[in-house]
């Protein structure tokens, strides 16, 4: 295709330096993913390879391991087309019928993504638990909230938003209302165009939502921990966490390492699937016709609009509102009431010790979202050298890599030296989100038009001018919008912390975990409170940034 | 269904697209009747997409009525569906299926109403040979050309089988010799059918060649509509001749009639002039270019020549303002020298229009 041809031009004239640096940079980006990615796999793996299929068994054998499996994967196979079917349907609801709002609805169907995922489901046992909300509110509490009812729910839950994503970008790309149009003027009813053209075309995006929901259901955490674990529903990624953090016999060190080893199997054979099955390819056959528009004729679509507004409501609304008066109330059991009300557990939240904790975040989220951009710019400057593009690959692989078996590897090779310390938790990090600093900067690098920087060149500017003065301004939102999401995602990360934190190194996630476990709700909840409003203070600019893009 | 009756194909009735002072079209009354091509002319953004997508049932008008083949598919308390209207829909961007090979996409009407999949197949792949392009069945989007994608988007719509054909700028993304072919093409087929059509097109020498009548669309609204004929000799407003084709302007004052024509005063000359009848006074006179010619009573100088082949354009200054005339062969004067013209016949437009258009 032309864009290839088009990228190359840009790389030739732009990024190409001279003779003496040219193995400078190759050297740095193959230093830094050997000892942030190369060096951990492998510990990890030749500690799986040194038990031995007896050890394997061995591990599974006992009881613990056999069960944690079979509950991930049964919840990885409940929870993916339970999320691929809303996340369609939500699409449908905001990309192809004529819904009143559909900036406001497309932003909330995206924002629980900013919600993480432990916090959500603190809220929702505030929410829907017993004596919550609407326990005090109605009476009614969620039957099995704390076990696998409340566990495959919230996952469904939070794993809408990224199906959601996956298929508008399927619609925009492959399935243009013009062609629902020309099978409705064929004679397709409105439910026929959706079977005969909408959903074939979108099966890669289909395929690709699947695998990456099955992936983040399997790693997930922070649900199963909190929603799970009360109630004895014990997954892969608990039975990690638990056996680190709680046991110290050889036993359980050994069934860690299995199970480590087995997500990342599991992980890579199901992206291997995705990729057999076209999904992480797929040829963009864009016709080229005008998008936008209703592919249907309607009326102003207000059923579909008020269903998605309540899902958000249920899903998100209400247990954040939950959330919130817990934060404020004066002990768990009473009505949240102002009679009940107090600041009281702020003050407590806000304790030497979370201030530590909240410094910990903020320092490792900067610094994992500044080396995630310094390195995926490297790797996106080496777009021409085969080995570049190999390193660039293997970064995307790696993120596929399960945060708990990543946090298992990292600590096999570095714990030695750096248990307890920041930098431990950052190594795991910058593996993990090494990837979406070197995607985003390679999308817009290659979203460039040649002509804009061959103009630059044209008019006299260097190559060094030509950088500084049109790529890097162009790029700018790019980066930013980078930035930004890795700083969102490393606050409220917890799998990897909650598995390589020391007493010198706990993040604020870990805090409010270790609160939650010790069973000091409210204090746990203002901490909760505190945490999302840091996570919004960032956010808040990366949707402004989107929202000026798509407009 | 072709039609029942004498009542028209279609029939819009003070139709209105979209809400608010500027609505994308505004109380818009088109009719088509049985076995008519209907031209729509317009620049980008004169709603000529969205009253073909109106028509055929993607969008719903804000006001106004809709009736095909003596049913309303559009009016109070009445609505019906796209695929319930007898109509078939060839895209500007052609919108075929990427999934499917031609003979499954063409088979797809079929399909809809009911045929078996061998049937259906079977008369798909019949239609393809009858265009020519059965060799072609098997291809999909991505395997063929621009004209090969938009002879399949043409096979597809007739096998709807239709009262009404709405052709969406049809060939505005082939090349000029494409073009004129498919342009053959779509009016042979759509003749064959016997059923009627509207034709989206910005290119005036397409509306001109492929139309019954021509409707002159400029921001939602219709300026004029008329015969090929009548659409350029006698264009409503200077907007409407530039659009339909090359044309000039110039003062003339007329003076009187004569048996010959009109007898009116050119840049301080007299000439008489066919085909035109006005009273005295001064107006806006349009040329076109096979209106005038080198050689004859008036002066001026010659400003530029185009040569284009079979015939040459030429931009004389005179006092009247500037004058594109066309002579045939190569040029046979050079910019700059004092050249002699005559002029055969005008069409004038008042004043008052000439303002009004300028808008």
């Amino acid at each position: 295709m032309s864009s290839t041809g088009r990228s190359s031009g840009v790389e030739r004239t732009i990024w190409t330096a001279g003779p003496p640096s040219r193995w400078i940079g190759p050297l740095a980006a193959a230093a830094a993913f050997v000892l942030v990615v190369g060096v951990p796999l492998y510990e990890l793996s030749s500690a799986g390879l040194a038990l031995g299929w007896a050890g394997v068994a061995d591990a599974f054998g006992r009881t613990g391991a056999a069960r944690a499996s079979f509950n991930t994967l049964w919840t990885a196979a409940v929870v993916t087309p339970a999320a691929i079917a809303a996340g369609t349907a939500a699409a449908m609801v905001t990309e192809r019928s004529a819904v009143p709002g559909r900036r406001p609805l497309r932003l909330v169907v995206l924002l629980s993504l900013f919600i993480p995922p432990f916090v959500a489901a603190q809220s929702w046992a505030s929410a829907y638990g017993p004596s919550g909300l609407v326990d005090d509110l109605l009476g009614v509490a969620l039957p099995g909230i704390y076990g696998p009812v409340g566990v495959v729910a919230l996952l469904i839950v939070d794993a809408v938003p990224l199906a959601y994503i996956i298929v508008v970008g399927g619609l925009a790309s492959r399935a243009e209302p013009d062609l629902e149009r020309a099978a409705r003027a064929s004679g397709a009813t409105a439910w026929q165009a959706f079977g005969t053209v909408t959903l074939p075309l979108l099966k890669p995006a289909l395929t690709a939502a699947g695998a990456l929901v099955f992936i983040t259901t399997i790693n997930a955490f922070g649900v199963p921990a909190i929603l799970g674990l009360p109630g004895g529903f014990v997954t892969v990624t608990t039975r990690i966490y638990r056996d680190l953090a709680f046991a110290a016999d050889p036993a359980s060190f050994t069934r860690v390492v299995v199970l480590a080893v087995s997500l990342v199997v599991v992980t890579l054979v199901t992206v291997g699937l995705a990729d057999v099955l076209g999904a992480l390819k797929g040829p963009a056959t864009r016709t080229g016709a005008p998008p936008g528009g209703d592919a249907t004729a309607g009326r102003r679509a207000w059923a579909p609009a008020a269903a998605l507004w309540a899902y958000a409501a249920i899903t998100g609304g209400v247990p954040l509102v939950a959330l919130i008066l817990t934060s404020l109330t004066r002990a768990v059991g009473l009505a949240p009431v102002p009679a009940n009300w107090t600041l009281e557990n702020y003050a407590e939240a806000v304790s030497a010790q979370s201030l530590e904790a909240l410094t910990n975040s903020l320092l490792l989220a900067v610094a994992a979202a500044t080396v995630a951009l310094l390195l995926g710019g490297l790797l996106t400057s080496l777009r021409r050298h085969r080995f570049g593009r190999a390193l660039g690959t293997s970064a995307t692989l790696t993120f596929a890599v399960p945060g708990s078996a990543l946090a298992v590897a990292v600590l096999l090779a570095y714990g030695r030296w750096l248990r307890d310390t920041l930098l431990l938790i950052l190594i795991a990090y910058v593996a993990k989100f090494w990837a979406f600093g070197h995607r985003a900067i390679a999308a817009s690098v290659e979203g460039l038009p040649p002509e804009l920087p061959h103009a630059a060149r044209a008019s006299g500017a260097g190559a060094g001018a030509t950088l500084r003065t049109v790529i890097l301004p162009l790029l700018r939102p790019a980066l930013v919008g980078a930035w930004l999401l890795v700083f969102v995602i490393a606050v409220h990360e917890l799998t990897m912390s909650a598995l390589l934190y020391g007493p010198g190194s706990r993040t604020l996630a870990v805090t409010i975990l270790n609160a939650q476990q010790l069973g000091d709700i409210t204090v746990t909840s203002a901490l909760a409170v505190l945490l999302l409003l840091l996570v919004l203070g960032a956010a808040v600019p990366l949707l402004l940034i989107g929202w000026r893009r798509s407009g | 269904m072709n039609g029942r009756g004498h009542d028209p194909v279609l029939d819009c009735r003070a139709l209105t697209v979209g809400y608010g002072a500027e609505p994308v079209l505004s109380d818009l009354d088109l009719t088509v009747a049985r076995a008519e091509t209907v031209a729509l002319l317009g620049p980008s953004g004169s709603g000529k997409t969205t009253l073909l997508y109106t028509i055929a049932g993607f969008l719903r008008p804000s006001s106004g009525e809709i009736w095909i083949a003596g049913t309303p598919v559009h009016a109070p308390g009445q609505e019906v569906p796209p695929e319930a209207r007898d109509v078939g829909v060839v895209f500007q961007h052609y919108a075929l299926w990427p999934h499917l090979s031609a003979v499954e996409t063409v088979a797809y009407p079929f399909r809809r109403i009911g045929m078996a999949e061998g049937e259906a197949r079977r008369r798909a792949q019949a239609l393809l040979e009858t265009m020519g392009i059965g060799e072609l069945a098997a291809r999909r989007p991505a395997e063929l050309s621009g004209g090969q994608q938009q002879r399949i988007g043409l096979a597809r719509a007739l096998a709807r089988n239709a009262g009404l054909y709405l052709f969406d700028e049809p060939t505005a993304h082939l090349d000029a010799a494409l073009r004129t072919a498919l342009q053959a093409e779509v009016v042979q087929r759509r003749g064959d059918a016997g059923a009627a059509a509207l034709y989206a097109t910005h290119d005036a020498g397409e509306a001109l060649a492929v139309a019954d009548r021509v409707v002159l669309l400029q921001g939602g609204r219709i300026v004029q509509i008329g015969s090929p004929a009548d659409i350029y000799e006698r264009p409503v407003d200077v907007w409407a001749a530039r659009l339909t084709g090359p044309a000039s302007v110039i003062e003339v004052d007329v003076t009187g009639t004569s048996p010959r024509g009109l007898r009116m005063r050119v840049a301080g000359d007299d000439v008489v002039v066919s085909d035109a009848t006005a009273a005295p006074g001064r107006y806006m006179a349009l040329v076109r270019p096979d209106w005038a010619a080198l050689g004859g009573p008036l002066a001026g100088r010659m400003m530029h020549a185009w040569y284009r082949g079979p015939h040459t354009d030429y931009r004389v200054q005179t006092a009247a303002g500037d004058v594109v005339l066309r002579g045939s062969g190569p040029p046979r004067a050079r910019p700059g020298e004092p050249v002699d013209w005559r002029l055969d016949r005008v069409h004038l437009i008042n004043v008052e229009d000439h303002g009004r258009s300028e808008r």
